[in-house]
């Protein structure tokens, strides 16, 4: 089997690990409520007809037939059963399935955070490779000013600046999703989300003016969510350039007569990716974060607004679920940032380099 | 004449070192002006503000805004202006930023000291009695490190959520009333602010990692196996040898949390999710003239500007003061 197989199976095999880990803890977390309590999430909705006593018996069975005095390993196998048959609980807050609300909000988040990862990985990778070697020029001078100030600004903070110049002084780029024409044009029965990302589905459905427009609100948000991001990036990548353009092989390859730009672009830009990307993966957990700011701030309908509607309300399976499915979200962008980090750098395929 | 790099040059004594390195760059001194100044704002506020009361009085009329609903500029008596709360509640931007510089800098010491304080304890003890402990530890420490922390905040909001006690209306689903936990414990968590709380509990994994790589790395040098050859016990080892040596990361990421989360703080607060960050609630009612109906940014400086400023240049001031102690403590190459 190829090295990079191998590594992809062993990265996808430790996502369960993980969340193994992550769901034991916060389950037994949610476990220490009384089993009274907790069998009142299967209470019907209409209870006012029965008596304290017929409630008492009710509860009784309802404890019974879910096993809620069961020891904790019981209960933990149960509950994930359910959890990967895909039956994640029902909310009494939303009044819904709780997997199936996070499903139909999850494209905007995943549309911002796809598009935000797109812009900030490339950019910034390059603005520290240039910067790095243009040491100590304009270029450079500008970019570390710049990468700071954009390291202490806060994510909202950037987004409200933003907003308040390029939307509510020059109305170029709009907040929210789509304006009010596509978003009529999206309510249809005629256009089929194929797969959730306005950009993509105005494309295959046929209707190029709908992706311009979910790009033109996306600008905003993903323009301020990558700000702090591509500073660090560029921050490191910049770092790891001045480090490899010290090493021997580039004053080998320079005396063998390779031409410079060869040099660059062809041996030492490589071995600087890798390293850009760990410290991204790194960062996953940081940009669900970010997303979630930003969600709220541009009034995007991502898993935020689901969360938002949980703040002071007790509802356990929604609370349960929704960080379940960030800690997949977070898992599965580190998966993919791992992956690309050793397609890239043969020596993180087998474990011969600690990341 | 060349100047000689003195043989001894590692054995200097410690202020002369900070004379020699640390008071070169200028970054670096900027960033103690900084953090002194809010030090200095922070401890004389009653000084500097003494109107303790934010909210402007009410009998306060002005000729052109009878019902109290317009922000008003810096005039004599309100330094930097107003902005409305609610209704005939107008806000003293001056006060709020001045008091919120105590509120940031509480908030800030009381997240990261015990943050440090755990994953330094785990990442340090793990990595000490080593072996397969230490990868379980690990593990699952990478494992914790995938949970973000706005969700941590959520999670421990619904824990400590109390039971609502009538039943009617929502399943009421309150953990720490019932839990076999003692009462003096389940008390001091129902008063303890949940943002504060869950950002302990979320963030001291680069901690424990950090700590954690360079115990491993200490606990094989010499110096240690000479301690322990002489009779050290494994308390003395970790405390007066392996930790002193291992620690000069961590107070790098010390001291750029310590901005950090003031800045998370005012996030949380922002969309509205608590902390009690002053200034990022003076953000959040600044948003409807920033962005929003009556939104003109250049006529409302005095809402944003100044609260905005505050904020960044707290974060700023940490930051460079974590680069100039990386740059001290690690020197570098390039």
């Amino acid at each position: 089997m190829p090295p990079l197989l191998s590594f992809f199976l062993r990265r996808i095999l430790s996502i369960p690990i993980s969340l193994l880990i992550i769901t034991a803890i916060l389950y037994s977390f949610m476990m220490m409520t009384p089993a009274e309590e907790r069998a009142s999430l299967y209470f019907p909705a209409n209870m006012a007809h029965m008596t304290e006593e017929q409630m008492v018996r009710y509860t009784e069975l309802i404890i019974e037939r879910h096993h809620l005095r069961a020891p904790f390993p019981v209960q933990y196998g149960e509950w994930l059963i359910h959890l990967v048959s895909g039956d994640w609980g029902w909310s009494p807050t939303l009044q819904g399935d709780v997997l199936a609300y996070l499903l139909r909000r999850t494209s905007v988040t995943i549309e911002l955070t796809l598009y935000t990862l797109l812009f900030f990985i490339p950019l910034g990778v390059l603005s520290g490779v240039l910067s790095a070697l243009h040491r100590g020029q304009r270029f450079d001078r500008i970019f570390r000013g710049t990468s700071f100030t954009a390291t202490s600004l806060p994510p909202f903070v950037a987004a409200l600046l933003l907003m308040a110049f390029f939307y509510v002084s020059l109305h170029w780029f709009p907040p929210e999703r789509l304006g009010i024409q596509s978003s009529l044009m999206v309510g249809t029965d005629q256009f089929i989300p194929y797969t959730g990302l306005m950009t993509l589905d105005g494309l295959l459905n046929g209707r190029p003016e709908i992706s311009l427009d979910a790009l033109r609100h996306l600008v905003l948000p993903v323009v301020s969510l990558s700000l702090f991001y591509w500073a660090t990036l560029g921050r490191v990548a910049r770092v790891t350039m001045l480090e490899e353009l010290n090493k021997e092989y580039v004053i080998a390859a320079r005396a063998r007569g390779i031409p410079e730009r060869r040099v660059i672009w062809r041996h030492v830009f490589r071995n600087v990716l890798a390293p850009s990307l760990t410290s991204s993966a790194l960062m996953a957990a940081s940009l669900f974060t970010g997303a979630f700011v930003i969600e709220r701030v541009f009034n995007l309908k991502g898993i935020s607004e689901m969360a938002m509607s949980l703040i002071s309300v007790p509802d356990a399976p929604a609370c349960l679920g929704f960080a379940i499915y960030s800690v997949i979200i977070v898992l599965v962008i580190m998966l993919v940032l791992d992956t690309a980090q050793a397609m890239l750098d043969p020596r993180l395929r087998q474990g011969l380099l600690s990341t | 004449m060349q100047r000689v790099t003195p043989v001894n040059q590692k054995f200097e004594p410690q202020p002369v070192a900070l004379q020699r390195h640390f008071f070169r760059r200028w970054q670096n001194v900027f960033a103690l002006i900084l953090v002194l100044f809010f030090v200095l704002v922070a401890l004389a506020a009653d000084v500097l503000a003494p109107n303790q009361d934010i909210f402007w009085p009410s009998d306060l009329q002005w000729a052109d805004d009878p019902l109290g609903a317009l922000p008003h500029p810096p005039n004599r008596q309100t330094l930097l202006g107003t902005v409305v709360a609610r209704m005939h509640r107008q806000v003293d931007i001056y006060t709020v930023l001045v008091h919120g510089t105590r509120s940031a800098f509480r908030f800030s010491l009381m997240v990261v000291l015990p943050t440090a304080f755990i994953g330094i304890l785990v990442g340090a003890l793990s990595a000490f009695f080593g072996g397969v402990l230490n990868m379980a530890v690990l593990r699952v420490i990478d494992a914790l490190m995938a949970l973000p922390v706005i969700v941590g905040v959520f999670f421990i909001n619904q824990l400590l959520l109390y039971s609502k006690g009538d039943a009617s209306v929502i399943p009421t689903i309150g953990v720490i009333r019932h839990a076999p936990i003692a009462p003096w414990l389940s008390s001091l968590l129902e008063r303890v602010d949940p943002v504060m709380l869950a950002l302990v509990l979320f963030s001291w994994m680069p901690y424990a990692r950090l700590t954690n790589t360079m115990v491993l790395r200490t606990r094989q040098t010499d110096y240690v196996e000479a301690a322990r050859a002489l009779g050290a016990n494994s308390g003395r080892l970790l405390w007066n040898h392996v930790l002193p040596n291992s620690i000069s990361p961590t107070i790098i990421l010390l001291a750029r949390d310590l901005g950090g989360m003031v800045v998370l703080q005012a996030t949380l607060t922002f969309i509205g999710l608590g902390g009690g960050s002053d200034w990022g609630w003076v953000l959040a009612i600044s948003r409807n003239w920033m962005v929003g109906t009556f939104a003109d940014l250049v006529a409302h400086w005095w809402l944003f500007l100044p609260p905005i400023l505050a904020l960044v240049m707290f974060g700023v001031s940490w930051n460079l003061l974590g680069d100039g102690l990386n740059d001290w403590l690690n020197p570098r190459g390039a």
